[in-house]
């Protein structure tokens, strides 16, 4: 069922109506922020499974690039990580061009109020715990309204 | 305060004692003041934060609350300043309103301040709220010096036992530790579990789980009594964390289960310990002077290795699973998952 509305609200947007045929449906890109080889083989698959689009970036600095060239729809993103962290990232992006668009989920072991806190202040749309599955990466998808 | 903002107040003040009823959160003014605003949703950032531990499963334990506190109550901004206060108010109001249940008759005068407070905004200026409040605590205090010097007594000694408990209750809710092995109980079990794997996910390291169940242990606690029985638990317990190494997390799962988390523990090692628990117990029996004689303990064991993006409920079934088929095939012996479940 979670996976049913994932899709639904995800498809939706840009496709127009129900009756689009797949044709007509534009992917919606998802930009897998981590610099863990793992979760990105783990979260491409379950979103590739959705129906999204998937590219992948191992820290923020190549995500930054990366959407300077494609604004994404929706970003996973890691906090810690090399070069660019997460939060860097998150601010840097909604202070560029475009960088609204994104709805952004945080996906990090890190499980404090205080990180969680500090992710929705500084723009986050969602907060997901590690691990992660295919059902509580589903069921935030879910969760979440596409900004754009 | 109209007739429906009364109303309003009244409904987030019950969803706000729901909420902590069902949670487990000791219900004191901070805790209080948290899921208040939660309820009345005044702070959007403090509800999405709540929201996401929610949805995370995240528990609210002490330090959780105290941070929440923390980052969305302590600023010094007047408007947060008089939101608090307000919250207090209502907290006041809600124990002056007990304290005149209790007291019974009397309470016509208070009565009134009381009808004087509810008619005020509770969004007023800061100054006028602390007015409001010194005005009602005044009246409660002519009230109580009319009630019996027993029953205000009283009162004080209910309120300090109160709080005795709330620390009591705070300090059981939190705890990470089985009172009877000294193993890590079952809660801590679920939070430690959660932060392994996200490691291991990370890092994309081998990890495994047993899951380690007491052959026949009715039949102890039916032949030789609990406290036998809890003498066997806690060897057991003692002999699980003699056999594993530092890195390795021993936990009561329920009654007569263990569960051991093994970081960094491929299938092939995962069986490895568990056999050396098993042979362990048979090497150091429990020396019980009984009557009639203890069989010797044994104990079967389920082996399960951890695939990161399945769920973690569906590992710890595997794991079962592979303990029960350990069960059914004779028992005192090690099975690893193999797909049954």
């Amino acid at each position: 069922m979670q996976k049913m509305r994932a899709e639904t609200v995800w498809n939706s947007i840009e496709g127009g109506t129900s009756e689009s045929v797949v044709s007509n449906v534009i992917p919606r890109l998802c930009l897998i922020t981590d610099d863990s080889a793992p979760v990105r083989r783990i979260a491409r698959k379950i979103l590739t499974g959705l129906g999204f689009e998937v590219d992948e970036a191992e820290h923020g600095q190549v995500a930054l690039d990366k959407c300077q060239v494609r604004m994404p729809n929706m970003i996973l993103l890691d906090w810690n990580m090399p070069v660019m962290d997460g939060l860097e990232f998150l601010v840097a992006l909604r202070h560029s061009e475009g960088g609204k668009v994104p709805t952004v989920i945080f996906c990090t072991t890190e499980t404090d109020v205080e990180h969680i806190q500090k992710a929705i202040e500084c723009g986050a749309d969602d907060y997901l715990m590690k691990p992660f599955d295919r059902e509580t990466l589903t069921a935030t998808l879910a969760g979440v309204t596409p900004r754009a | 305060m109209s007739t429906e903002e009364v109303v309003k107040a009244r409904s987030i003040a019950d969803a706000t004692v729901a909420t902590l009823r069902s949670f487990e959160i000791p219900a004191t003014p901070a805790n209080y003041a948290i899921w208040y605003e939660y309820h009345a949703g005044l702070s959007p950032n403090l509800q999405k934060t709540i929201d996401v531990m929610i949805s995370n499963d995240a528990r609210f334990d002490e330090t959780a609350l105290q941070d929440l506190y923390s980052l969305f109550f302590s600023s010094a901004k007047e408007a947060q300043a008089v939101r608090h206060t307000s919250l207090l108010a209502l907290d006041t109001l809600q124990e002056i309103v007990g304290l005149a249940d209790g007291a019974g008759a009397d309470a016509h005068q208070f009565g009134a301040a009381l009808k004087g407070f509810a008619s005020k905004d509770l969004g007023q200026s800061l100054d006028n709220l602390k007015g409001l409040i010194e005005n009602l605590v005044v009246e409660s205090k002519k009230m109580a010096g009319r009630s019996e010097y027993v029953g205000l007594r009283m009162r004080e000694s209910a309120d300090k036992i109160e709080a005795l408990e709330r620390n009591l209750e705070s300090a059981i809710r939190d705890s990470t530790i089985d009172a009877l092995t000294g193993v890590a109980n079952r809660k801590s079990f679920e939070t430690v579990i959660r932060k392994i794997a996200g490691d291991a996910m990370n890092s994309g390291d081998d990890l495994s789980l047993l899951m380690i169940d007491i052959d026949h242990f009715k039949r102890v606690n039916d032949t030789w009594g609990h406290q036998t029985g809890d003498t066997v638990l806690r060897h057991l317990a003692q002999t699980v964390q003699q056999a594993v190494r530092g890195g390795d997390h021993v936990a009561r799962y329920g009654g007569e289960e263990f569960a051991v988390i093994l970081p960094r523990t491929d299938a092939r090692s995962a069986v490895n310990v568990a056999e050396n628990i098993r042979k362990a117990l048979a090497r150091e029996p429990l020396q019980l002077d009984l009557n009639p004689p203890m069989t010797p303990i044994t104990v079967s064991i389920g082996a399960a290795c951890y695939e990161p993006g399945d769920p973690l409920a569906d590992w710890v079934g595997r794991t079962d699973a592979a303990l029960y088929h350990a069960k059914n095939e004779g028992r005192n012996r090690v099975e690893l998952d193999r797909g049954w479940n």
